[in-house]
C-alpha cells in the first residue's frame, strides 16, 4: 500500500505518461488491436489527475483500519468464504445459522440487504406465496435493483397469471419491470405487457417507433399501414396527435415510396422539413405551385401539417441557398382569403428582423434584403437592423423615415462618389427637405 | 492531526485506488484491462495508467461493442463496463462464443466482468442464463465521490435521471447510498440529515439498512446534510445559467470536469438542424484547430477559478482586458537589453505563455458561447416572463418561433418544459408544439412527449372523451389555479423579480444593483435556486420553530435524526413540549453543509450555494451524481 504514494516524482512522472505505455511486446499486437488499444489512441489523456501529489494524505488518516475493512469487505461479491481462525463450536453455530436460513426460515430483512449490496443471496427458499409477496414488499419499500431481481424470480417460480396478479397490485413494480423489458430490449414482451394492463396509448408508441426503425421500406409501410388501421379500431380511445403522427408517417413513407428519385436525395429515416426542403429544391414554378402534385412544396407541408412559419422558414433558407432571390416574394406573398380577387399581401409568419438576419447571414444581395427591411413599419427597429446587415438603401430608408436630415447629410459625404447609394441618399434629403412645410411639420412647430 | 474538509474530499481518490487494488489484486494471472470508453475520463480521477501497470495490468483497451477481443490462451482479461443492462446482455452475448470454445478451466476464471457502480443482483442470473456461470466472474467497482473542484463532487453516474426520474426505475440508487455512506465514515456523521422528496427520504433510509458504521476516527465535519430530489426544483437546472461555468456547460460538452472547446461543433450548434444552418456556421467546419479542453477545476485552472461563478458578461469583459495585459507584457520583450532578457526568457516567460495558452483558450471558449447563445437577452427575459406568467399566450408564440427559426432539439423543448412547470401548459397546446416539433426532428421522437409527461415535465396526453366533456372544458373560464411551482416559490421566496410590466426598462439597472447580494444573481436576478435557498435558512436560523416557520407548507420535507424521521414543525413542536430547547440541533454547531441533489446538480446551483456560503461564513459542499446543464435533462429523454 506505500509503494502507490512513496515518492512525488513518481507521480510526476507518471502524470505524463496516462495511458500510454511503452510496452515492450507491441510487435505481437496484431493491427486492428493496435487501433483499438489505448496506446494507439493520442486523443485521450491531456490530462492527468494526480492529485495525490499534492495530497500527501495517507489513507489511515481517513478510515480507520476497521472501516476499511468494512468497505473492502462490502465490495466483494462473495462472502460465503468462512473466515479463517474461528473456532470449531463457532464454525458450527455459523453453518448452523446458514443451514437454518437457507432450508428452513428465510430471513427477509437480510435477504434484503444482501441484494441491496449487490450481493448473490438465495430465494429459494422463498416458497409460499405469502412469503414471496412479502419479500417484493419489502425491496419496494427500500427500492433498488433488488426489486427486479425479485421480479425475475416470482417470473421464474410462479404462474403468469399469479406473477401479472401481483403486478397489478403493485404499480411501482411493474413500472421497473416495464424499464427492465425495455432496458433489455425485448420488445414483444414489452408490447405485450403495456397492453395487458391497459396501457395501449404506450404499447402505440412503441409499435410505431419499432415500425420505423424497420430498414425496408415495403414491411415499414406494412407495419405503419397496420398500426393505423389497428389504432382507429381498437376502441381504447384516441389522442389525436398520436393520430395525426401516425398518419403523416404513412402518408410520407406512400409518398417516398412513388416518387423514388426524391428518396435517393434524402439519408435514412427523413424527417417532413427534410423532405419539404427537397421538394424546394425540385420545385421549378414559384409563382403558381402547382396544387395537384404532391412534390409541390405547399401541398407537401399542406398534407403533413407544417405549419406555415414552417414552410416559409424552409422555403427561404433553400432559396436563399440557392440564390434563386426572385422566388422569395412569392412564398411571402399571399392572397387574403377573405378577397380573393384583392391584390396579393406581403405577409411572414415569424419575425421578419429573423428573416432579415439569416438571408444577410446567406448573403444574399442588398437588394434583397432592401425589399424585406421595407416591410418593417418600425424606424427604429429598422434602422437598427438596416445597420447591422449593411443594407445602406435601407438605413436611408429608415432615416428618410425618421426624418433625421443631419443623419442622412453625414451618411452622404461617407459615400462614394457617383455611386448608386449616393444618388439614392440625394434623393432621399431632396425629398424630405421639398416636405419640410407639410401640414404634419406645421402642426409641431405651432 | 487535522486535515481539512477539502482535503478529506481530495481523499475519496485514496479511497477509490484501494478498492480497485483490492479488486484487481484478487485476479491472478497476465491481467489486461479492457474499458469501457466512457469510463476512461472519470477513471483518470482515480489513478493512472502507470498506477494500473503497477498492479499488473499488462495493457488496457478501450471496449468495443461492436468487435470482441481475441485472447491469448495465458491472459486474463477484465471487463470494466457501466452497470447498464443492455452493456451488460451486449457484453456476454461477445463473450459468450469466446469462452465457451475454449477448454472450460473452471478453476481459473479468465474473464472478469467490473460493473460501475454496482454489479445489480440479478446479473448474476442472467450469466447464469447464458451459460457463462463459472467462466466469467463478476466484481463490482464503485468509486464514490469524485473531486471536481472546491466544493463540487460528481459520482459521475450518467443516467442516473433517467432511470429514476423517466422510467421509475431506482436500481442506481444502492450505489448512491453506499457512497453516502462512505462520506459518512470519512466525515463523520452530521447531526440533522434533511431530505426533500421521495427518493431523498429512500436514500437516507437505505444508508440505515445498510448497516451501523464503525466509530469513526475524525471528528464530524457537517453540521447537517440536505438531500434534495431534482424535480423539486426543475427551474434551477432548466433556465439558463448567467454565469460562467453554467454558461460553458451549456455550450460545451462536459467529460468529467473537463469541457471539450471545438470550434467546429459543440452542444449547441449538434442540436440544430443542419439543412437550416445559415452558411456562415457551416464554413467554420473546414479549417479549426484541434479541439482542446478546460478543466473545471480552479487550483488547475486559476483562470477558471478566479471567474467561475460571475457573471458572464463581466467575466467575457475580464478575459478580454486580460489577453491584452499578456500582449503588452510580451511586447516588453522587444525593448530589452541582452542580459535582461536571458534572465526573462528563462524566469518569466514560461511562465506566461503558459497562463497566455490558458487565457487565450477561456477567450476562444467565451466567443463561442457568445456566438451559440444568440439573443442571450430575449431568452432571459421569455425565462423571466415564463417564471412569472407574464401573458401565456405570446410565451408559447414565442416558443413556437424560437422552434421555426433557431429549431433546438432540446432547448425548445426544454423552454416547453419550464414553462409547463412554472404556469401549466394544456394538452391542447402541448399538441400544436409536438406536431410543428415532429415535423422538424422527425416522426420517430414521438414518444419524448410521453417519457418526459412521466417526469411530470410535460401534461399527460389522454384520450379524446365524449364530445360534451370537452366542449365543457373548452369553455373559456378563467382559471386561477396555482401551479405547485407558484406555491412553493412564493413560500420560499423564490422568485426574486416580479413581472408587473411597469419595471420593463428598470429592470435592468435593478439587477445590476441586485447582482452581488442576493443568490438569485445565477439566474439575472430572476430566481434563487431551492437549494440555495434551504441553505441560507438552515445556516441562519436559530432554533427549530425558526426553521419549521420558514419550511410551513412544504410538503415532501424530512428531518432526519438520531432518533427517528419527523417534520420540521413536529420536530419543533415536540422540542416545545418537552421543553428540551437544549437538546435543538439549530443553530448549528458546526457551519458546513453537505447538500446531494439526487438526479443532476447544475452549475447555476452550486454557484449560489457557493454564494450563500461566503455570506454566511460557512462551507457548503456541493455532490450530485452528475453535473448537467438544462439541455441534458431533456436530452435523456432520448436515449432509446
Amino acid at each position: 500500500m506505500d509503494y502507490q504514494l512513496d515518492t512525488e516524482s513518481y507521480w510526476n512522472r507518471s502524470s505524463r505518461a496516462a495511458f500510454s505505455f511503452d510496452d515492450e511486446d507491441e510487435v505481437d499486437l496484431s493491427p486492428e488491436l493496435v487501433s483499438n488499444g489505448i496506446l494507439a489512441d493520442d486523443t485521450i489523456s491531456e490530462a492527468s489527475f494526480d492529485n495525490s501529489a499534492t495530497l500527501n494524505l495517507s489513507i489511515k488518516s481517513l478510515l480507520s483500519e476497521e472501516a476499511l475493512k468494512l468497505v473492502l469487505q462490502e465490495q466483494a461479491l462473495d462472502d460465503r468464504v468462512l473466515p479463517k481462525g474461528v473456532s470449531p463450536e463457532e464454525e458450527l453455530k455459523m453453518l448452523r445459522r446458514q443451514l437454518q436460513s437457507t432450508l428452513y426460515s428465510p430471513n427477509l430483512e437480510a435477504t434484503a440487504q444482501k441484494l441491496m449490496q449487490g450481493k448473490p443471496a438465495p430465494l429459494e427458499m422463498f416458497k409460499s406465496l405469502h412469503e414471496k409477496q412479502q419479500l417484493l414488499d419489502t425491496v419496494l419499500a427500500q427500492g433498488g435493483h433488488a426489486v427486479i431481481a425479485v421480479l425475475l424470480f416470482l417470473k421464474r417460480t410462479l404462474h403468469t397469471q399469479q406473477f401479472h396478479g401481483i403486478l397489478r397490485e403493485r404499480p411501482k413494480a411493474l413500472e421497473q419491470y416495464l424499464s427492465y423489458l425495455r432496458e433489455s430490449g425485448d420488445l414483444s414482451s414489452h408490447i405485450d405487457l403495456l397492453q395487458r394492463f391497459g396501457r395501449h396509448q404506450e404499447a402505440a408508441l412503441k409499435q410505431f417507433e419499432a415500425a420505423l426503425s424497420c430498414k425496408d421500406a415495403n414491411t415499414k409501410k406494412n407495419q405503419l399501414q397496420r398500426l393505423v388501421e389497428a389504432y382507429a379500431t381498437a376502441g381504447v380511445g384516441i389522442i389525436p396527435l398520436y393520430e395525426q403522427i401516425f398518419h403523416s408517417a404513412l402518408n410520407m413513407e406512400k409518398l417516398l415510396e412513388k416518387e423514388n428519385g426524391l428518396r435517393k436525395t434524402l439519408g435514412e429515416r427523413p424527417t417532413p422539413i427534410e423532405v419539404l426542403y427537397a421538394c424546394c429544391q425540385a420545385n421549378n414554378n414559384w409563382k403558381e405551385q402547382d396544387m395537384s402534385k404532391p412534390l409541390s412544396p405547399q401541398r407537401f407541408a399542406a398534407d403533413q401539417q407544417i405549419s406555415p412559419a414552417q414552410y416559409e422558414w424552409t422555403a427561404l433558407n433553400e432559396r436563399a441557398q440557392a440564390q434563386a432571390y426572385a422566388d422569395l416574394e412569392c412564398i411571402f406573398e399571399r392572397v387574403p382569403s377573405w378577397h380573393p380577387l384583392k391584390s396579393k399581401q406581403f405577409h411572414i409568419s415569424f419575425d421578419l428582423a429573423l428573416a432579415v438576419i439569416r438571408l444577410y447571414e446567406l448573403q444574399a444581395p442588398s437588394t434583397v434584403l432592401q425589399l424585406f427591411l421595407s416591410k418593417m413599419g418600425n424606424s427604429v427597429e429598422k434602422l437598427a437592423l438596416a445597420q447591422r446587415v449593411k443594407c445602406i438603401k435601407a438605413v436611408i430608408d429608415a432615416m428618410a423615415g425618421l426624418k433625421q436630415q443631419q443623419e442622412l447629410q453625414q451618411l452622404k459625404d461617407t459615400l462614394p462618389d457617383r455611386s448608386e447609394e449616393q444618388f439614392y441618399c440625394e434623393n432621399a434629403l431632396k425629398s424630405l427637405q421639398s416636405k419640410r412645410w407639410t401640414t404634419d411639420n406645421i402642426k409641431l412647430k405651432l | 492531526m487535522d486535515i481539512t474538509l477539502e482535503k478529506k474530499l481530495q481523499g475519496f481518490q485514496l479511497v477509490a485506488q484501494e478498492k480497485l487494488q483490492a479488486i484487481l489484486c484478487s485476479i491472478p494471472g497476465k491481467k489486461e484491462l479492457i474499458l469501457e470508453p466512457a469510463l476512461i475520463k472519470p477513471l483518470e480521477h482515480v489513478c493512472t495508467a502507470s498506477w494500473l501497470k503497477l498492479k499488473g495490468i499488462q495493457r488496457i483497451y478501450k471496449h468495443d461493442a461492436a468487435q470482441s477481443m481475441p485472447r491469448a490462451a495465458d491472459q486474463v482479461h477484465i471487463y470494466m463496463i457501466r452497470s447498464f443492462l443492455a452493456t451488460f446482455t451486449t457484453l456476454l452475448q461477445q463473450l459468450q462464443p469466446l469462452a465457451l470454445a475454449e477448454m472450460p478451466d473452471i478453476s481459473m476464471k479468465m474473464y472478469h466482468i467490473v460493473c460501475v457502480p454496482s454489479c445489480y443482483s440479478y446479473f448474476q442470473t442472467l450469466l447464469e442464463q447464458m451459460g457463462l456461470w463459472g467462466l466469467v466472474q463478476l466484481h463490482h467497482y464503485n468509486w464514490d465521490f469524485i473531486y471536481f473542484d472546491q466544493g463540487v463532487l460528481s459520482l459521475e453516474l450518467p443516467n442516473l435521471y433517467e432511470s429514476v426520474y423517466l422510467q421509475g426505475n431506482t436500481s442506481p440508487l444502492p450505489p448512491v447510498a453506499q457512497s453516502l455512506r462512505l462520506l459518512q465514515m470519512v466525515c463523520g456523521h452530521p447531526s440533522v440529515v434533511l431530505s426533500y422528496g421521495h427518493h431523498s427520504a429512500q436514500l437516507v433510509e437505505m444508508i440505515q439498512a445498510l448497516g451501523k458504521l464503525p466509530d469513526p476516527t475524525n471528528s464530524a465535519e457537517y453540521g447537517a446534510w440536505l438531500i434534495i430530489d431534482r424535480d423539486k426544483d426543475y427551474p434551477a437546472s432548466l433556465l439558463t445559467p448567467a454565469i460562467y461555468a453554467g454558461l460553458l456547460l451549456e455550450v460545451f460538452q462536459q467529460r468529467s470536469g473537463e469541457i471539450l472547446v471545438d470550434n467546429s461543433k459543440n452542444k449547441i450548434s449538434t442540436q440544430r438542424v443542419e439543412l437550416l444552418q445559415g452558411r456562415s456556421q457551416m464554413k467554420g467546419s473546414a479549417q479549426s484547430p484541434k479541439p482542446c479542453s478546460i478543466r473545471l477545476n480552479s487550483t488547475a485552472d486559476e483562470i477558471y477559478g478566479d471567474n467561475r461563478y460571475k457573471h458572464f458578461a463581466q467575466v467575457s469583459s475580464l478575459i478580454r482586458a486580460q489577453v491584452k495585459a499578456l500582449g503588452l507584457e510580451l511586447q516588453k520583450l522587444n525593448d530589452m537589453q541582452l542580459e535582461e532578457m536571458h534572465d526573462y526568457v528563462a524566469r518569466k516567460l514560461p511562465k506566461l505563455t503558459e497562463l497566455k495558452s490558458k487565457v487565450l483558450r477561456h477567450l476562444n471558449a467565451s466567443e463561442i458561447v457568445i456566438k451559440m447563445m444568440g439573443n442571450f437577452r430575449k431568452l432571459q427575459t421569455l425565462e423571466e416572463d415564463i417564471l412569472n406568467n407574464v401573458s401565456r399566450k405570446k410565451l408559447l408564440g414565442e416558443i413556437d418561433e424560437l422552434l421555426t427559426t433557431d429549431g433546438q432539439r432540446f432547448n425548445t423543448l426544454r423552454l416547453l418544459c419550464l414553462l409547463h412547470h412554472c404556469v401549466g401548459v394544456a394538452p391542447e397546446e402541448l399538441q400544436m408544439f409536438a406536431r410543428n416539433y415532429c415535423n422538424l426532428v422527425g416522426h420517430q421522437e414521438l414518444s419524448v412527449f410521453q417519457r418526459l409527461g412521466q417526469a411530470g415535465l410535460l401534461p399527460p396526453l389522454l384520450p379524446e372523451k365524449k364530445a360534451p366533456t370537452k366542449l365543457l372544458s373548452n369553455l373559456p373560464l378563467p382559471k386561477f389555479q396555482q401551479t405547485e411551482f407558484q406555491a412553493n416559490a412564493n413560500r420560499l421566496r423564490l422568485l426574486t423579480s416580479f413581472g408587473d410590466g411597469q419595471d420593463g426598462g428598470g429592470s435592468s439597472k435593478n439587477q445590476a444593483s441586485n447582482t452581488q447580494s442576493c443568490p438569485s444573481f445565477v439566474f439575472n436576478g430572476t430566481y434563487i435556486p431551492l437549494a440555495a435557498q434551504l441553505c441560507s435558512i438552515l445556516l441562519k436560523s436559530s432554533n427549530a420553530d425558526e426553521v419549521s416557520s420558514k419550511l410551513t407548507m412544504i410538503e415532501g420535507l424530512t428531518v432526519h435524526l438520531d432518533s427517528g424521521k419527523t417534520s420540521p414543525k413536529a420536530y419543533a413542536t415536540q422540542l416545545k413540549t418537552t421543553n428540551c430547547t437544549h437538546q435543538d440541533v439549530f443553530p448549528l454547531k458546526l457551519r458546513n453543509l453537505f447538500i446531494f441533489i439526487v438526479g443532476g446538480a447544475s452549475y447555476a446551483e452550486i454557484a449560489a450555494c457557493d454564494f450563500v456560503a461566503k455570506l454566511t461564513g460557512a462551507q457548503i459542499t456541493v455532490a450530485s451524481d452528475s453535473l448537467m446543464a438544462g439541455s441534458d435533462f431533456i436530452a435523456a429523454a432520448f436515449n432509446n
